[in-house]
């Protein structure tokens, strides 16, 4: 029952404060419903993110594949920017992880034209974690980099909406391989060029082992000032 | 309708301007919260301050059950002008809205938008056919990113910020007297003073700690307090603020 008056053209107030208020998840609903299917495009992956003192690193793979097993795509960025100030990794259904950038970025974009200040990323992740958790099933797990006033992070979310932060992060098929290069390589007082170099190698590593990782690397560097993407298609350009 | 009754039909219907391009019912709204006793919020370097008058009509009457300054969130105080059923409403959509925001963000609403949420809601009853304003000013206090913010809502819907302002009964007096005496470096006692004297100023006979109700939101704690009936009249007696019984 409505606490409000239902009056043509006043707010409603009962909508469910966990969806997006402009994107809506409707048309969605097919891509759902096409769960594993070897038909749908995924991108397998292997996605990086890497907190500094000055930023964070992400670093992603180029290949799409079709159940993992035929290239669909050889030169796919899986690293968006969604905010001023931070990107997002696409992991999973390559429709799914489209669309929630889609809703995350607009959802940003109103937020800090409304109240003159960018959403915190926290917030930002906290904002994913609901969409995730509370839409048609995105089979998505993405890697949310940023950089605010609190300092940089990077969280993963998972399909059924866990936001979890941490100082690196690495989500995808390649998960293992990358981890162990990170385990081994990674301390807490890299510079930017450091975690890049860390970030290249580790995706590099994967895609050597993972049939879902290849076709060279995207590297996306976030700071305070904003997001920086670059594509390189062999990865003695981006070492 | 010829005559004078021609004047009158803009004041029919909430959707209608006049001629020259006033709501009626949104300014009729308006009389509605001058109605009403009035409430005082004073914006300090390190908090705000929300004071209203809650004196009864009758001594029966159970003081508590005035309602005149309410709790929206941890942070963030309302006090109320007009009627009080239409203020009930929009207090509890504050309350949601800041509740909303916790949900979805994971953080504290901004009173700024906090009021926003409010006074865009307000605005819909100017527009919506079949619908009346809400006879209430509010005055929306709280701490947003460490720093005090106070606003007001009107019956129009539009928001405004202020340092120190009056809504309700003898507006005009009060605001004037704010003026006088406010001071931009005054800290959270001295608002709670100049709040006090201020709503004293327009008593004809005293204030009564009773007829009073007080809250904080400091920056220290960023916390909604509310004064208990003593340390209100702890204030009032310092101040000599109460009438003469006598008189």
């Amino acid at each position: 029952m409505s606490k409000f008056p239902d009056l043509p053209g006043i707010k409603n107030l009962d909508a469910n404060p966990y969806e997006p208020e402009l994107a809506s998840f409707d048309d969605m609903d097919a891509d759902a419903d096409a769960g594993d299917g070897d038909a749908v495009a995924k991108t397998g992956t292997t996605t990086i993110g890497i907190t500094t003192d000055d930023g964070v690193v992400i670093a992603t793979d180029m290949r799409a594949s079709l159940g993992g097993r035929f290239v669909s795509n050889k030169s796919v960025q899986k690293v968006e920017q969604i905010h001023p100030s931070a990107a997002l990794t696409l992991v999973g259904s390559v429709g799914g992880a489209q669309s929630f950038i889609r809703t995350l970025r607009s959802e940003s974009d109103l937020y800090e034209v409304r109240r003159g200040e960018p959403m915190s990323i926290s917030a930002l992740a906290t904002l994913a974690g609901n969409f995730a958790r509370g839409g048609p099933f995105f089979a998505i797990n993405p890697i949310l980099g940023g950089v605010d006033e609190e300092g940089s992070h990077v969280y993963s979310i998972d399909p059924a909406g866990g936001v979890m932060e941490d100082d690196y992060t690495v989500t995808g098929s390649g998960m293992q391989v990358a981890h162990g290069k990170l385990e081994d390589r990674y301390h807490d007082d890299l510079s930017m060029e450091e975690a890049e170099e860390l970030a290249v190698e580790a995706v590099y590593a994967a895609t050597e082992r993972d049939t879902g990782s290849g076709n060279g690397v995207y590297v996306a560097t976030v700071t305070g000032d904003g997001v920086d993407i670059t594509g390189y298609d062999d990865f003695e350009g981006a070492r | 309708m010829q005559g004078q009754n021609q004047q009158q039909a803009y004041d029919r219907g909430i959707t209608i301007f006049s001629p020259d391009g006033r709501l009626y019912q949104v300014e009729y709204a308006r009389e509605a919260v001058k109605r009403g006793t009035a409430s005082v919020g004073v914006r300090t370097a390190d908090g705000v301050v929300l004071a209203a008058d809650r004196h009864a009509r009758s001594p029966l009457l159970e003081r508590d059950s005035i309602e005149k300054i309410h709790k929206a969130d941890d942070h963030v105080g309302i006090a109320s002008a007009g009627h009080v059923a239409d203020a009930r409403q929009l207090i509890d959509l504050a309350r949601r809205q800041a509740q909303v925001n916790h949900l979805r963000y994971d953080e504290e609403i901004g009173v700024e938008s906090l009021t926003k949420e409010v006074t865009d809601y307000i605005q819909q009853y100017t527009q919506t056919g079949g619908a009346r304003p809400f006879g209430v000013a509010l005055l929306v206090g709280g701490i947003e990113d460490g720093e005090p913010r106070l606003f007001e809502t009107d019956p129009s819907g539009t928001p405004y910020e202020w340092q120190a302002v009056a809504i309700g009964g003898d507006r005009d007096e009060i605001q004037t007297f704010l003026e006088e005496e406010y001071e931009e470096e005054m800290g959270l006692e001295a608002g709670l003073s100049l709040a006090l004297r201020a709503l004293g100023s327009v008593s004809d006979d005293g204030l009564d700690a009773t007829g009073v109700d007080v809250a904080t939101i400091d920056v220290e704690s960023e916390q909604f307090t509310a004064l208990s009936e003593d340390e209100i009249a702890e204030r009032v007696t310092e101040l000599e603020l109460e009438g003469d019984d006598d008189e």
